[in-house]
């Protein structure tokens, strides 16, 4: 690559044009060498004697958008200088999470899964059962472990206390409302349900929310389901929402929803929604004015919508039964090493360190898991303080090997009953013998 | 020995064997392997704990396999005879037009075979913008130009399975084309020059010249249709992910399922064995047909 300002006027002297034909080259060298980092598949020179394999998701290095990724090679070159006789050999995954998920845990348990992974942090529990990450305890001082929130701390370290993985970023669900049409934050299900049919009068879509066939259709669907204190599994992992008083609570949160779409509060389009670039779009197109999505969400808007537009959207606590009784789903992203070289566990460790504990959640504004980076400057907005207040009521799904067939439950029980085909008590009575089914087999 | 052809002495074996270990090691392994999980209760996270006959018996009578087995009924028979049809229609078309010296041939052609060429994820992501059911979506706002009410293209259960066939038929339709093209290029035009003197309108040379004489074709085309669709769920996963609820959760898509989400190895083992037979005699009534056809 040639950079844009070494090009050689005419009128330059002989003895001038030579000096800057090899500063030009020199130039030039210096960034294709500085490309030549980072490729599609590896990041490091190509003839590094020590390699490490990282599958990584498509959203940071690389990234689509072209500022994230710039950021994101700026981390990497660092960190790879920083570590000579290294390179990395990158893997995308896919964006179908569970397959994806799955996929990589059948290769880690035959010996052929990448040395340093990203794991969804639903799916963290299942790779913790079946004993494939390695400890990156002597990675970490034990103050940085100490400050992660409880709920991800748990997450991360086993019953020994050893560090699993380094869960990097949090996520949440949130109301987003279009203030114009609703003013004040509705706290509880009826006031939504109130709200969403007011947006329908004025000719909006009402509240929108994912109802297809994917993970997001259940990570929506939970926070009514756990704001009315229900349980998913036992202590043992045994799936336990259908019966006793989580039953009737679990049947509660499903006809929540299905009066939504019954009453027109929601379209019935719900059950076709497999995207939360649904709602972006949506938003855009100004014809919503409610949906549940993640916090990732407002920054999105403000890049997408004319600035009066996205001043105009504001999130909020998603409602509860009660305006006491709310919950939220956290999710977000770990990485993990899985591998028994001791050098390639501590090379993951130190790309964690470098690239991702920090440094990343500044370039994508990604919430973090401890409370000493909630303090960065670029978190000091109103909407991070909510986000923080609100992962107080945050639950992390359950890191069960069955949750994937839970949630997959879900999604079915929720289409069956949101198009009509099924009635609610048929649909989960359905889906937790589906789930008690899996588990026994598990 | 054995004096083959030419009347020189050598065993066939050394020339068959090359091609017989790519079948054995590529085709025949996966397929034994498949039988023997079918017969375990293997997961994705651990291995077999011995022979059971269990995992055939529940999954087989799955209180939801009827209705897997249902849609996967109306789908292959939808997108069958609706494969067919087009197919029929384009060659048919192209023929004529060819003939006929038109200029619109070669575009044609080329439009049918380029939907052919996207990936059926592709495909699929492509109908779910056009078939999208918010008021912006492509599809509902042209027919709602021209007076027609929203159709709930993709959140009501019947009409899923409607639009999964139409972007099934948007992309194979190629498929069909050339086969049956080929059909009708090679039919002899003394056949159709001889029923024109006799008399034969358009409809008669069709049925009597033109179908009979691609019937061989077209039993070909339905059997290669048949295991195609049997085995093809990325139109569907990309399109509906096989909702709303399992609305148009097909059979290859439930082995899918079982081993990449619910980690059910033996069970999805199971399916593809009954999936494997559904394919074998489906094959063997087509070829069946044919051979009584020809009697």
């Amino acid at each position: 690559m040639t950079p844009r300002h070494c090009a050689t006027g005419p009128r330059a002297a002989r003895s001038l044009t030579a000096v800057a034909a090899l500063a030009c080259a020199f130039a030039a060298g210096s960034a294709a060498a500085q490309d030549d980092l980072i490729t599609r598949d590896r990041v490091g020179p190509a003839d590094a004697p020590n390699a490490m394999t990282f599958r990584l998701t498509a959203y940071d290095l690389y990234s689509s958008d072209p500022a994230t990724r710039a950021a994101y090679e700026a981390l990497f070159t660092d960190f790879i200088l920083a570590n000579p006789g290294w390179r990395i050999d990158t893997e995308i995954a896919t964006d179908a999470i569970g397959q994806e998920q799955a996929r990589m845990l059948e290769q880690a348990l035959a010996g052929r899964g990448p040395d340093c992974a990203m794991i969804d942090s639903s799916t963290l529990g299942l790779f913790k059962s079946q004993g494939v990450l390695a400890p990156m305890t002597d990675h970490f001082t034990s103050e940085q472990v100490a400050d992660l929130f409880p709920y991800v701390r748990d997450a991360v370290t086993d019953e020994n206390g050893e560090l699993l993985a380094w869960w990097w970023f949090t996520g949440l669900m949130v109301l987003y409302r279009d203030t114009r049409l609703v003013p004040d934050a509705p706290e509880t299900w009826d006031e939504l349900k109130t709200a969403a049919l007011a947006t329908v009068e004025a000719g909006r879509e009402g509240f929108l929310f994912n109802g297809g066939r994917w993970e997001g259709t259940a990570f929506d669907w939970l926070p009514s389901f756990w704001a009315l204190g229900g349980e998913l599994v036992d202590a043992e992992g045994r799936p336990i929402f259908g019966e006793g008083e989580n039953r009737d609570k679990f049947v509660a949160a499903v006809e929540y929803y299905a009066d939504l779409v019954a009453s027109g509060a929601s379209p019935a389009r719900v059950t076709s929604i497999v995207n939360y670039d649904e709602f972006n779009a949506a938003a855009a197109a100004g014809t919503s004015a409610l949906f549940i999505g993640g916090d990732w969400q407002i920054g999105q808007l403000r890049n997408t919508l004319a600035p009066e537009d996205a001043a105009a959207w504001a999130v909020s606590e998603i409602p509860g039964p009660t305006a006491d009784a709310r919950a939220t789903g956290t999710g977000g992203w770990t990485i993990a090493a899985l591998s028994d070289d001791p050098e390639k566990v501590r090379m993951c460790a130190a790309m964690i360190q470098a690239v991702y504990n920090g440094p990343s959640n500044e370039v994508s504004r990604l919430l973090p898991t401890t409370n000493a980076l909630f303090e960065l400057d670029v978190f000091d907005a109103p909407e991070f303080d909510l986000y923080r207040q609100a992962l107080a009521n945050g639950v992390a799904r359950p890191g069960v090997p069955v949750y994937p067939e839970i949630s997959n439950q879900i999604q079915i029980m929720l289409g069956d009953v949101l198009s009509g085909a099924v009635p609610v008590e048929e649909a989960v009575d359905r889906a937790f013998a589906a789930s008690l089914e899996a588990y026994e087999r598990l | 020995m054995r004096q083959d052809r030419t009347g020189q002495g050598g065993s066939a074996w050394p020339w068959l064997a090359p091609a017989l270990m790519m079948l054995g090691v590529f085709y025949l392994v996966p397929v034994l392997d498949v039988l023997r999980l079918a017969f375990t209760d293997a997961t994705l996270l651990r291995g077999s704990s011995g022979a059971t006959l269990r995992t055939i018996t529940e999954t087989w009578s799955d209180e939801r396999l009827p209705l897997i087995l249902r849609n996967t009924g109306v789908y292959v028979a939808g997108a069958v005879a609706g494969l067919t049809l087009t197919g029929l229609g384009v060659a048919l078309l192209l023929v004529r037009a060819e003939r006929r010296g038109l200029w619109l041939a070669g575009p044609l052609r080329v439009i049918v075979l380029t939907a052919w060429i996207v990936p059926g994820v592709a495909n699929g992501i492509l109908w779910q913008m056009i078939l999208s059911e918010a008021p912006f979506g492509a599809l509902n706002s042209a027919l709602g130009m021209a007076g027609v009410a929203p159709v709930r293209w993709l959140s009501d259960p019947q009409m899923a399975m409607v639009s999964v066939l139409i972007a099934t038929l948007w992309q194979g339709t190629a498929f069909a084309m050339i086969v049956l093209y080929a059909a009708r290029a090679r039919i002899d035009p003394t056949l159709y020059e001889a029923a024109e003197m006799d008399g034969a309108g358009p409809v008669m040379r069709f049925l009597h010249i033109t179908l009979p004489q691609m019937r061989a074709a077209l039993v070909v085309n339905a059997i290669l249709l048949t295991i195609q669709t049997l085995n093809g769920f990325d139109i569907i996963i990309a399109l509906t992910g096989g909702g709303p609820g399992q609305a148009t959760e097909v059979l290859s898509l439930n082995i899918y399922n079982r081993v990449f989400v619910s980690f059910d190895l033996a069970g999805g083992a199971a399916l593809a064995l009954l999936l494997l037979v559904v394919a074998m005699v489906l094959t063997l009534l087509w070829l069946r047909s044919l051979r009584r056809d020809a009697a």
